[in-house]
């Protein structure tokens, strides 16, 4: 799926001539401040304010999380302006579990470490622009 | 992955903080504005800044110190207003303090010491400020996880199933060793099975005790569009928890409970949501032409409720609140109409301006349950002005006759035009005695002490602080209930003062 996705857009990105040639860019993914090895680690890429602001995703992967640092290497993402939501589903129940009000109780980050300043982080606090190749380190958020 | 809700919940983070508007000010150094005011008006320094993070002194004692008054007055407040030069825009975006008056036989103690937040710790390690406030955000500030980043611990005390908890407006409480106050952290409350839903849900700063020792207690989360109530046992266990929806959103302060109902007022102090607001005030709207709202909330089932409709105004605070058998409500509050005291006053002063807009009085409240009506009336004259109503904690969410609070009066203002009487005022017989306070000393909340094996409301203490800016001295005063008039018979003093704070609670023992 995420294969086709990729060759979906580079045929559209060919298409609208933006592009002469399909580029692969490379993403590197340090997720840091890991505090429990239980259960997974979530990563969502997401190409665009739509995917980041409803439903969609560039890319996921889906990782048994380890204690400290996790690295994850997205390759084959063509250039452009994404974001990068991660949650730790601690328990894996496939959920980010929240308290009473809906805050997240589960550890959590955005691409940029983005947090809101009395609000969600927004695109504009987490996105960034994919060209050649690029590291994000974000540290989890308890 | 259930990306829905990940982005759902994500966008819920921002809950609730305390408020703070205005300021977009000017660039002006607000410690310089604040130290050139000083020197024409030395009584802000009531306003001033720590020079220390704890504190401890026996207070030299005058009068007589009755032998039956043993035990502590805890207090809180927001008393780091520079943080590594930064001046806050808010009186209360100081970051709080905890008071212990220990008063025993041998003589009154005095230990204050800054309530270690993360904040706090956060900033030590930054070497700066680091959080937007309620009015402002200093250069560079970082974003927020949540309402506990923010968490000051500046507003009240709850001391409950032997613990001493240091409450804010809008996060968890924060637990303090009651014996050397040193912080041990965010409070959690424990729940049936273990669960932990409940952790990190706002935890207002009046929560009130029931009758039979249980607590209850209100949070607002702004951006979940939710209140929740607290129901805790005596024995400091959730009993219950409930939810109800509110839009618009407000910034609810104080409530009151009686035997069938929890009633807060909602004021149409609207909560505007938008991106980059530099203050939590910033993000809500005055429209005095809505009404203020009513929520009656059945104690049985947290669910089960229904609104009805009062003038514009804003409160701060209640006294109590009771219900007789016919299904009717009285209780009384400190009115404004309307929340420039917290959106102005408040703010202003903290860079050195004098701004007090005379305009809380005291009201009484009367709701109908089963008629579904509420009317108000004014309790005291025209040119009293009021704050930080208290009673006899025996009679808390029953039926109640006397009232403590501070006050000004027109006719009579103070040299630092701000609260500087002492209050004792019967509700039934509208008797009210009074105790006008030297114009070198601004009172703070004062509190109702019961006098071992008495009856409620009965002869007892009046038991308060106050700071003496001509002379830089902290006070605490004791006066006979009956005879507030007459003065304190009994004082004591510290060599130092500590910025005003806000609301205490006496523990006997």
């Amino acid at each position: 799926m995420k294969t086709n996705k990729l060759i979906n857009a580079s045929l559209l990105m060919a298409a609208l001539g933006v592009y002469t040639q399909v580029a692969a860019e490379t993403l590197t993914i340090v997720i840091e401040d890991i505090r429990d090895a239980s259960g997974t680690v979530q990563v969502q890429i997401l190409a665009g304010q739509a995917q980041f602001e409803g439903e969609g995703a560039e890319a996921q992967f889906l990782e048994q999380a380890v204690e400290g640092t996790l690295t994850i290497t997205a390759e084959d993402l063509p250039p452009g302006e994404y974001a990068i939501r991660i949650m730790h589903d601690v328990n894996s129940n496939d959920e980010l579990d929240a308290n009473f009000v809906g805050m997240p109780t589960e550890p959590y980050a955005f691409s940029n470490n983005a947090r809101g300043m009395f609000g969600p982080a927004t695109w504009e606090d987490a996105r960034f622009v994919l060209e050649g190749e690029v590291t994000q380190v974000i540290s989890l958020v308890h | 992955m259930q990306r829905r809700e990940f982005s759902k919940l994500l966008a819920l983070l921002a809950c609730s903080w305390p408020a703070g508007a205005l300021a977009q000010a000017s660039d002006a150094d607000w410690s310089e504005l604040f130290a050139q005011a000083l020197e024409e008006f030395p009584w802000l320094a009531a306003w001033g800044n720590i020079d220390r993070d704890h504190y401890v002194s026996d207070a030299a004692v005058s009068g007589r110190w009755p032998e039956e008054l043993n035990g502590t007055l805890y207090r809180t407040g927001p008393a780091r207003h520079e943080v590594y030069g930064y001046r806050n825009h808010h009186w209360f975006d100081g970051d709080g303090m905890v008071h212990a008056w220990r008063i025993g036989g041998d003589g009154v103690r005095h230990q204050a010491r800054l309530v270690e937040t993360a904040k706090v710790k956060a900033e030590r390690d930054a070497g700066r400020a680091l959080y937007p406030g309620l009015a402002a955000a200093p250069p560079g500030a970082v974003g927020l996880t949540g309402p506990d980043d923010l968490n000051l611990a500046n507003t009240s005390i709850l001391h409950h199933h032997g613990r001493l908890l240091a409450l804010w407006e809008a996060g968890s409480p924060y637990e303090i060793d009651p014996d050397n106050l040193s912080t041990v952290g965010p409070y959690s409350f424990a729940e049936p099975g273990g669960g932990s839903s409940m952790r990190g849900v706002p935890f207002s700063a009046h929560p009130r005790v029931d009758v039979d020792g249980s607590v209850w207690n209100f949070g607002y989360a702004s951006a979940a569009g939710l209140l929740v109530f607290w129901h805790i046992g005596a024995d400091g266990e959730l009993r219950n928890a409930g939810r109800i929806a509110v839009d618009p959103m407000t910034m609810p302060h104080d409530f009151v409970v009686t035997e069938r109902h929890l009633v807060l007022l909602l004021p149409p102090f609207h909560y505007r949501p938008r991106a980059n607001a530099d203050g939590f005030l910033n993000m809500h709207e005055w429209r005095p032409e809505d009404p203020c709202r009513v929520l009656v909330v059945d104690k049985n089932d947290l669910s089960s409720h229904y609104f009805l409709e009062l003038p514009a105004q804003w409160v701060f605070h209640f006294g109590n609140a009771w219900e007789d058998r016919s299904g009717v409500i009285r209780f009384d509050a400190a009115r404004a109409p309307d929340p420039s005291i917290m959106t102005q006053t408040f703010t202003e002063i903290m860079r050195g301006n004098p701004d007090y807009g005379r305009a809380v009085r005291h009201y009484g409240y009367r709701l109908d349950t089963r008629a579904r009506t509420i009317s108000e009336e004014s309790m005291l004259e025209p040119g009293v002005f009021t704050e930080f109503p208290s009673i006899d904690p025996r009679v808390g969410c029953r039926q109640y006759r006397k009232l403590v609070f501070l006050s000004q009066s027109e006719a009579d203002l103070a040299e630092h035009g701000t609260l500087n009487e002492v209050n004792l005022f019967d509700i039934e017989s509208g008797r009210r005695d009074w105790f006008r306070y030297p114009d070198t000393q601004i009172p703070e909340e004062h509190l109702y002490a019961p006098r071992p094996g008495s009856e409620p409301e009965s002869a007892g203490w009046i038991l308060g602080t106050a700071f003496d800016w001509r002379r830089g001295r902290h006070i605490i005063n004791l006066f006979n209930a009956e005879g507030i008039a007459d003065g304190p018979v009994a004082s004591a003093e510290l060599p130092y003062a500590i910025p005003l704070g806000l609301h205490g609670k006496f523990v006997a023992g």
